[in-house]
């Protein structure tokens, strides 16, 4: 059993050193005793949440336990320092120790357990070590606890002094540490194992991953800041309580991270700090303010099971949309004339049934006409990458092309509807209506090609499809692992958010190196709408990809395939595998060097071959 | 060990083996037929005492112990159908159903708690007895109380028993219990059927409730050690059937008691869940052996 | 021209938010029989699950005896989604209804109900027939059909052989009073023997007036039962045959596959 956020996690790094950079101006804003009182709690509750993510949002393990190993800390500091006489300084660390030490002791059992039976045996053990510690009332106070511990101070000077800045700072240092140790543990081999352990058990281990030893080191990880912070706890409320390993204790913090957001690192940290404000701010409402919290935790999960890291990424989303929107809408008018020169056609918006979408159109030519072609671009490129051939046969054909929904300069479209194949093929007969073109030759590059077979599959008149840059495919999504080499670039193809450096290397990958002459195939990507690449994947399977095989197979349409012959994307072998029943040149036609898109990088190679396939398809 | 500290200490681990079965039972029934693990079953214990203790004692509504007893439990029963609708059944087609239920149920039993604690305050009350005085019985002492509790536990449970196997509601809750899609498919209500089984489960936890309330004292968290019994019985003998909680209950009961002897109070219930945990290690399922249920 | 039986209206849907099947339209009057043949993964489980109500269609509608069975509506567009819809809207199929109205799924697999006899899992299985026959004449209806089922009545489910099992699935969607019957893969994972053993039952429930729906990977068996096959892949009916252009098992295959590299 997994606890999985239903989002894509992201980086939040930059966040993170921009949320921590304002925490350490904060004390000269709140120069007061009470608000920094909030904000040390804030804190210790932001670690101890955070280090809980570790095991459960990250490990996907409920370790019920958890909370135990704070007051565990909480203990180990009271002891060392107020019986045992030891510095609080190394009394503290020690707190991280002891927690380590018995999150390392809880993981034995569960260490093979699934499930609901993890839950059970760290909440036995939450209990044993409860049961322990109240027991031993000579050693730990039992029921009442321990009072009196010592407070921190350094060459004389207590940290309680100033309305307690040095508690602070001490705080916002463990903090700070807390957060770098477990942003470098989910970024290093270790924390991508845990997580493969956790979203694919039988892959992460056939490929050598150690479950026992993977759950064994989360657990122990997520026990060390909890314990030093359960230390520092002591020194600060100066009091060891078995309170701490009370229903009241859990559910706060259960709520942070609930709140927060599971599998994210700053996400509890931002709830810390709001429910510590209301959870003091309700102080005195006694045993209302557990009902509260109950509740919201209740209607939180009921609603919005991904608390405030999902609401974010759906702002984000929100954000995303109407910046590539933005952008769109801005260069439609803007930079028409440069795009129509690049072209050397007219750009027209035509409203079609799934929105509005940009076409170009190079006009009638003069003279001795062949064929009129359309032109279909591929995942986050746009109509402009097919200048070479509009150059190139604008003059003897009828040129069209089109940006698909939510690319270049059409706009975006509702996800669920539009963001597919076959709707894809409908605005593409939307198109041709419009300009009443009947009986084209179709070229579709990468996604394009798809949508090229689709169209043609779907019964409308072609006189040939050539494709570049895409594996036919008959079953989905079996074939896709066939089709396709499994390359990094491959997964951003369908990620919904790219960084610019992977907004980089996909252009690149695609479409070549940027240069001045290829910039503006880079900012297409920038300009996509993230939801095109998402919704891409999951309607993959309701594509009717038997009937384009069929077809394919049947030969009655002429058909040619273009790759270039290093296009790092696909599996060659598996393309010339497939039975064609009317190929032109007999097989896939490889141009040499092309890359993913040879039209792009090799024109010339590219427009003689296709000049050759129109001719002949020309003639059937 | 005189025989007669024997059978002092077999007599005391038998009591509160009764009572364990009721406890566990209860929440054997939502873990079986839904399979989730009910967190607010303790509360639900506590909750049943103090509404048995609102309808019956003198300082409240004053209508008599048996009064308290029957509306604790037909008010726990609304009141677990209640916590199903609003704690359980939001989740029902998540995957996440078994963890979001566990948070939930520990929300709502905090509300429970907290809300006990709002309404009768935290000074402790207590249940009247049932009868008064002691019982001999082949040697042994008991209290009336105590055997009259165990005698109501024995009817309580063999009740079930008989409903669960010759009741048509009972049968439909075994077949949602073992599998949810085939009892769909069936005609087979449910929604409803969950419905009655956390409705069920909280009943049984206020006659748990009532009977504690009777032999301890009463505070808002007095379901929390319950709870932790409940558990560890569950655990230790699974629910391969609906009974194997009982044989489990006693066999638990008796370890407490032995414990409590030689080991004090205070450490006993250590013992017992360092014993639990040994069970969870070595044999998951139980000491009675699994529950055979298809994936849902 | 009579109600139909069972009518699909351009029925979509899937598991959120993959959607697995799309556009599935189908008729069936009340003489006939049907089957439905196709590769595994490609949604004809999920598509009677949606028909039997388990889980909610998310466009399209679904008719029997012309009377529809799904709350009419669309899945909304999920805008956004993290929200938890599940929690707020209501659930578009109730496969208690869809059962008491008789349309009875057997689904694929045998689990049932492992600590269950089978005289109790019998006696739970009238709920659906909401009062179309007696259990007692459909208790000796299936009593007769499957002899074995009788004598290990008071065994439970669990100790059962695969075969057995089956026989009681099948048996308790007769105890519901079937008017229409969905068979999920009945003979699956079964010895020839036992194969020809159940086929041999169902063609006697067939001829006993209960349209049919069957899934199986045997073609030959589907032909000796059905009047309409429909091949089902990648979510949608690709083709329908008659009884009278029924063609081989290689014929079928090329038709879905072609020349598939393995």
């Amino acid at each position: 059993m997994r606890y999985d956020p239903p989002f894509p996690k992201s980086n939040g790094f930059r966040p993170t050193l921009i949320a921590l950079a304002v925490l350490a101006v904060l004390p000269f804003i709140f120069t007061d005793s009470y608000s920094r009182h909030i904000l040390i709690l804030a804190f210790v509750f932001a670690i101890v949440a955070a280090s809980w993510d570790l095991s459960l949002g990250f490990g996907g393990l409920f370790n019920f336990a958890h909370v135990a190993l704070f007051a565990v800390g909480v203990y180990t500091y009271g002891i060392l320092a107020k019986t045992l006489g030891v510095s609080p300084w190394i009394a503290m660390p020690a707190g991280g120790i002891t927690a380590m030490a018995l999150a390392g002791l809880i993981a034995l059992p569960v260490l093979r357990l699934s499930g609901i039976y993890v839950i059970l045996v760290t909440i036995a053990f939450s209990q044993l070590i409860y049961q322990v510690i109240i027991s031993q009332s000579d050693i730990t106070g039992g029921t009442s606890g321990m009072v009196t511990l010592p407070s921190l101070e350094l060459f004389d000077y207590r940290f309680i002094k100033n309305h307690r800045i040095g508690y602070y700072y001490t705080a916002l240092a463990l903090l700070i540490a807390a957060t770098a140790f477990l942003y470098t543990l989910t970024r290093s081999r270790f924390g991508r194992a845990i997580v493969a352990m956790r979203d694919n058990k039988y892959y992460a281990m056939s490929r050598g991953v150690s479950e026992a030893r993977t759950r064994l080191l989360a657990l122990m990880a997520s026990g060390l800041f909890t314990g030093i912070a359960g230390g520092f706890y002591g020194s600060y409320v100066r009091v060891a309580s078995p309170d701490a390993f009370g229903l009241g204790f859990l559910t706060l913090l259960l709520s942070i991270l609930l709140l927060g957001g599971a599998a994210t690192i700053w996400g509890p940290l931002i709830a810390a700090l709001i429910i510590t404000v209301l959870s003091e701010a309700m102080g005195d409402l006694g045993p209302w303010r557990n009902i509260i919290i109950a509740v919201t935790i209740v209607l939180v999960l009921v609603f919005y099971p991904g608390g405030l890291w999902a609401a974010f990424q759906e702002l984000r989303e929100v954000f995303d949309t109407v910046r590539t929107g933005l952008i769109a809408r801005l260069r439609r008018s803007r930079e028409k004339a440069a795009r129509e020169a690049r072209l050397n056609a007219t750009e027209t918006m035509i409203r079609t049934r799934h929105g509005l979408i940009a076409a170009a159109d190079s006009g009638e030519p003069d003279g001795e006409a062949g064929p009129p072609i359309l032109m279909i671009h591929g995942n986050s490129s746009c109509k402009e990458v097919f200048a070479n051939q509009f150059k190139a046969f604008g003059k003897t054909h009828r040129m069209i092309s089109f940006d698909l929904p939510g690319h270049g300069v059409s706009a975006n479209a509702d996800p669920e509807k539009v963001y597919n194949v076959p709707a894809y093929a409908e605005i593409a007969e939307d198109v041709l209506d419009f300009y009443g073109v009947e009986r084209p030759i179709v070229f579709g590059w990468s996604l394009g090609g798809y949508i090229a077979l689709e169209l043609a599959a779907s019964g409308r008149a072609v006189r040939g499809v050539a494709i570049a840059g895409t594996p036919p495919l008959a079953v989905a999504p079996d074939d896709v692992g066939q089709a396709y080499d499994a390359t990094s670039h491959f997964i951003l193809a369908g990620k919904q958010y790219l960084s610019p450096m992977e907004m980089r290397n996909f252009a690149t990958a695609t479409a070549g190196e940027k240069t001045p002459g290829t910039a503006y195939l880079h900012e297409a990507v920038n300009r996509t709408d993230g939801r095109a690449r998402f919704y891409m994947i999951t309607k993959l399977m309701v594509v009717n990809w038997p009937r384009q095989m069929r077809m394919l197979r049947e030969g009655a349409v002429p058909f040619a395939i273009l790759n270039g012959s290093d296009d790092p994307f696909l599996n060659h072998g598996y393309i010339a595998g497939l039975t064609y029943g009317a190929i032109w040149t007999g097989q896939p036609h490889d141009i040499a060097d092309g890359g993913h898109a040879p039209f792009v990088r090799k024109p010339d190679a590219f427009n003689t071959a296709f000049s050759a396939f129109i001719g002949e398809a020309c003639d059937r | 060990m005189s025989a007669d500290t024997l059978l002092f200490v077999i007599t005391g681990g038998l009591v509160l083996g009764a009572l364990y079965a009721l406890m566990a039972t209860g929440l054997a029934v939502v873990w079986t037929t839904l399979g989730i693990f009910n967190f607010a079953h303790g509360a639900f214990i506590a909750a049943g005492a103090y509404i048995a203790w609102q309808i019956s004692s003198a300082e409240a509504s004053g209508l008599g112990y048996a009064a308290g007893a029957l509306g604790s439990v037909v008010g726990m029963f609304f009141v677990g159908v209640a916590c199903y609708a609003l704690l359980v059944k939001p989740f029902e087609r998540q995957p996440n159903l078994v963890l979001l239920s566990v948070i939930t149920t520990l929300a709502g039993a905090s509300v429970l708690e907290s809300g006990i604690d709002i309404l009768w305050g935290s000074r402790s009350k207590q249940l009247p007895r049932i009868v008064d005085g002691d019982v001999s019985l082949a040697g042994v002492t008991i209290s009336a109380n105590e055997a009259v509790l165990m005698v109501f536990v024995l009817v309580i449970l063999t009740v079930l028993g008989l409903f669960l196997r010759r009741a048509p509601a009972g049968r439909a809750m075994r077949a949602v219990a073992q599998n949810r899609e085939s009892a769909q498919l069936m005609g087979l209500d449910v929604p409803r059927l969950y419905a009655i089984a956390f409705g069920l489960s909280a009943a049984l936890a206020a006659f748990a409730g009532v009977f504690v309330g009777s032999i301890r004292f009463m505070t808002p968290t007095m379901g929390s050690d319950p709870l932790m019994k409940a558990l560890i019985v569950v655990i230790f003998g699974g629910v391969a059937r609906f009974t194997s909680p009982i044989f489990a209950a006693f066999i638990v009961g008796l370890i407490e008691a032995f414990a409590t002897f030689y080991a004090g109070l205070y450490w006993a219930p250590a013992v017992l869940f360092a014993i639990m945990i040994v069970v969870l290690i070595i044999k998951p399922e139980g000491l009675f052996g699994k529950y055979q249920r298809t994936v849902q | 021209m009579t109600t139909p039986l069972l009518e699909l209206r351009a029925l979509a849907g899937g598991y959120e938010p993959v959607q697995i099947f799309q556009n599935v339209s189908l008729t069936m009057s009340a003489d006939t029989s049907i089957g439905l043949f196709g590769p595994n993964g490609h949604g004809k489980t999920t598509l009677l699950r949606t028909v039997s109500g388990i889980i909610d269609p998310w466009r399209g509608d679904i008719l029997f005896q012309g009377e529809q069975m799904n709350r009419p509506g669309e899945r909304g567009s999920r805008r956004f989604r993290n929200f938890n819809y599940d929690a707020v809207t209501r659930r578009r199929m109730n496969p208690k209804r869809v059962a008491r109205a008789g349309l009875i799924h057997v689904p694929q697999g045998n689990l049932l109900f492992p600590e269950m006899t089978v005289e109790e899992t019998l006696s739970v299985a009238p709920a659906a027939s909401a009062g179309r026959a007696r259990p007692k004449d459909m208790l000796e209806q299936v009593h007769t059909l499957f002899p074995r089922v009788h004598e290990r009545r008071h065994h439970k489910i669990r100790f059962l052989s695969g075969g057995e099992r089956q026989m009681v699935a099948i048996g308790a969607g007769l105890m519901a009073a079937p008017k229409l019957l969905i068979l999920d893969e009945p003979t699956l994972g079964l010895s020839p023997k036992l194969r020809h053993e159940l086929s041999a039952a169902i063609r006697t429930i067939k001829s006993s007036g209960v349209p049919l729906i069957v899934v199986d990977q045997d073609v030959e068996f589907l032909q000796s039962l059905i009047d309409t096959l429909y091949l089902f892949d990648h979510g949608s009916i690709s083709r329908k045959i008659e009884q009278a252009e029924m063609p081989s098992h290689a014929e079928i295959m090329a038709m879905l596959f072609g020349e598939h590299p393995a």
